[in-house]
């Protein structure tokens, strides 16, 4: 379990259904023993890529290579892959164990030893004492569990998880995050974790893919998507984000100006030699988060501007201040996020005020 | 105040009378003439009139008499037999149905459905001619050379009852087969897929057991409908091919002995419901969605 050599990689990979294109072109190595997440909202092909990779569909072009050799045409049956099916897909004429010992009876494993394994993962997910209920006696965060367990005791390479979460409410959906996370740690199995939640995202992954489109937009750790991101799109996706369309300008050091209708905005560029190579006066955005902005006082010199309070919403531990910035305080609506306290915020709706965000927490996007 | 009172009244009356109705409905048509037919079965006749004494008579006649039980219990084997060739031909057509898409499935199963719209009658005589000495049956397998001469073997007898009975009743097996076929989540095959099965294996393991409710309730079907058939038998049966269903029929008709038909029918109706409630039991899959 090396986490730097890559276990599978898909090769300029495209799908169609039909005519109607899903998937263009996809490049992706999945690392081994990582927990990949695909994040992408309802469209952006993200489902598609783990059905092909577990063999669900058939590519239309391009190669997926595992260990290096090409599997695209391998059948669903023989790949060393399991899939955890969004809706669990338990067999419902089968108990807990006949469910979860599926994958070795098929395979003629001796039956000593299958109930000895599936002993083995029930008590992995904590369902040890469920093994002869059928699904239907069972909640939904236990056949979770149960479909996870299936999954993982055919000893695959990879595991492929499909939304698996969504059908459970807020809380149950926290712990389960949790949970799964413990086990692809205690496993050591790479765990590819498709879903159109963010914080989930966030939450689980090593690495996530962002996917839009059919297209791949960004590849990399949470923290590089959240203050690095490399496009438009994963900057407003990922996370709450200002974002202020303007002009590139002068490069200085690892900082680049942009002008914009706040003014001019000085923004980091450090480890982005993209930024650094792109001609002046090109069209970016300035970004900056909601926590990152803040009152300015008198030793905030850069990224200076005004701009008028018209809301204040009470989120819990933050609230968060909807501001109108830019030309006579109207042309551009910026959020600003400030912890909450018992006396209320010193913010107040309509007031005007001066607000700054540090040049290193200020980040350029390429329009 | 009160003219809302009044019409709350009306309404609450309205709903009583439905809810009456709902209920008294089956029990006049259904319950009452049953009814009527176990008191009946206790009933005797003399000399053509019916005597209105209760007595066990019939009962003892219909257990003790050996001509009654032998073909009561040959006419269970011949639709038991009905019910299992049925299934046998029926599921696998189910299964391909299935395996069609979308537009294509319905037609076909339509196209499968159609002798239903038919008379019951006319397809007794078309199925008797096929069958017949002359008929396409004995022709085609003489032009293929299986047989010498045209043979007896398909009409009047039990084969010809058995063979009349399947061909018409196939349809009932066919649709809650494929029904059943129908409503397998195909997750739960491409989850067995994903977990290393063999299509054969997917076959036995998932789908198979999936699809046992639909086959238990076929076979009730074909079986309840086959044993309450008198009409086959009597036009295809010819004197060996002597069923339940003809005796019955025999004792409303030229016997003119309506207890003991009614004695008959309650044996009948014994069976029939047993029928139901092991379909029932089988037809239930484990309260379970996926």
């Amino acid at each position: 379990m090396n986490q730097n050599t890559d276990l599978l990689t898909l090769r300029s990979v495209s799908k169609s259904y039909g005519t109607v294109p899903v998937l263009h072109d996809i490049d992706l190595s999945i690392r081994d023993g990582e927990f990949l997440t695909v994040l992408g909202p309802s469209g952006s092909g993200k489902t598609t890529v783990l059905r092909l990779i577990g063999g669900l569909e058939p590519l239309t072009s391009g190669e997926i290579h595992l260990d290096g050799q090409d599997i695209s045409r391998m059948p669903i049956n023989r790949r060393p892959f399991n899939t955890v099916f969004q809706d669990y897909a338990l067999f419902p004429h089968l108990t807990v164990s006949g469910n979860v010992g599926y994958g070795l009876s098929v395979r003629h494993i001796q039956r000593k030893e299958i109930a000895r394994r599936v002993a083995e993962a029930l008590d992995l997910v904590q369902l040890g004492s469920f093994a002869r209920r059928f699904p239907a006696q069972l909640s939904g965060g236990q056949r979770q569990r149960v479909a996870l367990a299936r999954a993982l005791i055919c000893q695959p390479r990879l595991i492929l998880l499909d939304e698996p979460l969504a059908a459970l409410d807020l809380e149950l959906r926290r712990q389960m995050q949790i949970f799964l996370k413990s086990i692809q740690r205690e496993i050591k199995t790479t765990f590819l974790f498709v879903t159109h939640d963010q914080e989930e995202a966030i939450g689980m992954a090593d690495r996530i893919c962002v996917m839009e489109a059919g297209h791949i937009r960004q590849l990399g750790t949470p923290h590089d998507l959240y203050y690095r991101p490399n496009c438009e799109f994963v900057a407003r996706f990922f996370g709450e984000n200002n974002l202020v369309a303007g002009k590139l300008g002068a490069v200085q050091g690892e900082l680049r100006s942009i002008e914009t209708t706040l003014g001019r905005l000085v923004c980091s560029i450090s480890d982005q030699p993209h930024l650094k190579a792109a001609a002046d006066g090109a069209s970016a955005y300035a970004a900056f988060r909601p926590e990152a902005l803040h009152l300015a006082d008198a030793k905030d010199t850069d990224n200076r501007f005004s701009g008028t309070i018209s809301d204040m919403a009470f989120a819990g531990s933050s609230s968060v201040a909807t501001i109108a910035a830019g030309p006579d305080n109207a042309a551009q609506r910026l959020r600003l996020r400030v912890p909450s306290r018992v006396d209320g915020s010193a913010l107040k709706s309509g007031e005007t005020v001066s607000l700054s965000f540090a040049p290193h927490e200020g980040h350029l996007v390429l329009a | 105040m009160s003219e809302a009172g009044s019409t709350q009244h009306a309404e609450r009356r309205l709903s009583l009378l439905v809810t009456v109705l709902a209920f008294a409905l089956p029990v006049v048509f259904v319950l009452v003439p049953l009814a009527i037919f176990l008191g009946y079965s206790f009933f005797s006749v003399d000399q053509g009139t019916i005597v209105y004494g209760l007595s066990l008579g019939n009962y003892v006649r219909f257990l003790t008499d050996p001509v009654f039980l032998p073909v009561f219990w040959n006419t269970i084997v011949l639709c038991v037999s009905v019910a299992i060739i049925c299934i046998l031909l029926a599921y696998p057509a189910a299964y391909f149905l299935t395996t069609l898409k979308g537009r294509w499935r319905y037609a076909l199963l339509m196209l499968l459905l159609v002798p239903l719209l038919m008379s019951y009658v006319i397809k007794i005589y078309a199925i008797r001619s096929i069958l017949g000495l002359n008929g396409f049956l004995n022709k085609a397998l003489v032009a293929l050379g299986i047989l010498q001469e045209p043979s007896t073997l398909f009409v009047f007898n039990m084969n010809a009852i058995l063979l009349t009975l399947t061909l018409l009743l196939i349809p009932f097996a066919i649709l809650p087969i494929f029904l059943s076929l129908e409503r397998i989540p195909q997750v739960l095959l491409r989850a067995s897929d994903d977990l290393g099965a063999s299509g054969l294996q997917t076959f036995l393991r998932i789908t198979l057991p999936l699809s046992l409710p639909g086959v238990a309730s076929a076979a009730s079907f074909v079986f309840v409908l086959a044993i309450g058939d008198f009409l086959t038998p009597q036009m295809v049966g010819g004197i060996s091919g002597f069923t339940f269903g003809r005796i019955l029929y025999s004792q409303f008709g030229t016997a003119y002995n309506w207890p003991f038909g009614a004695a008959l029918s309650v044996a009948l109706a014994v069976v029939v419901i047993a029928a139901i409630l092991v379909g029932e039991r089988f037809g239930r899959n484990r309260g379970t969605s996926v």
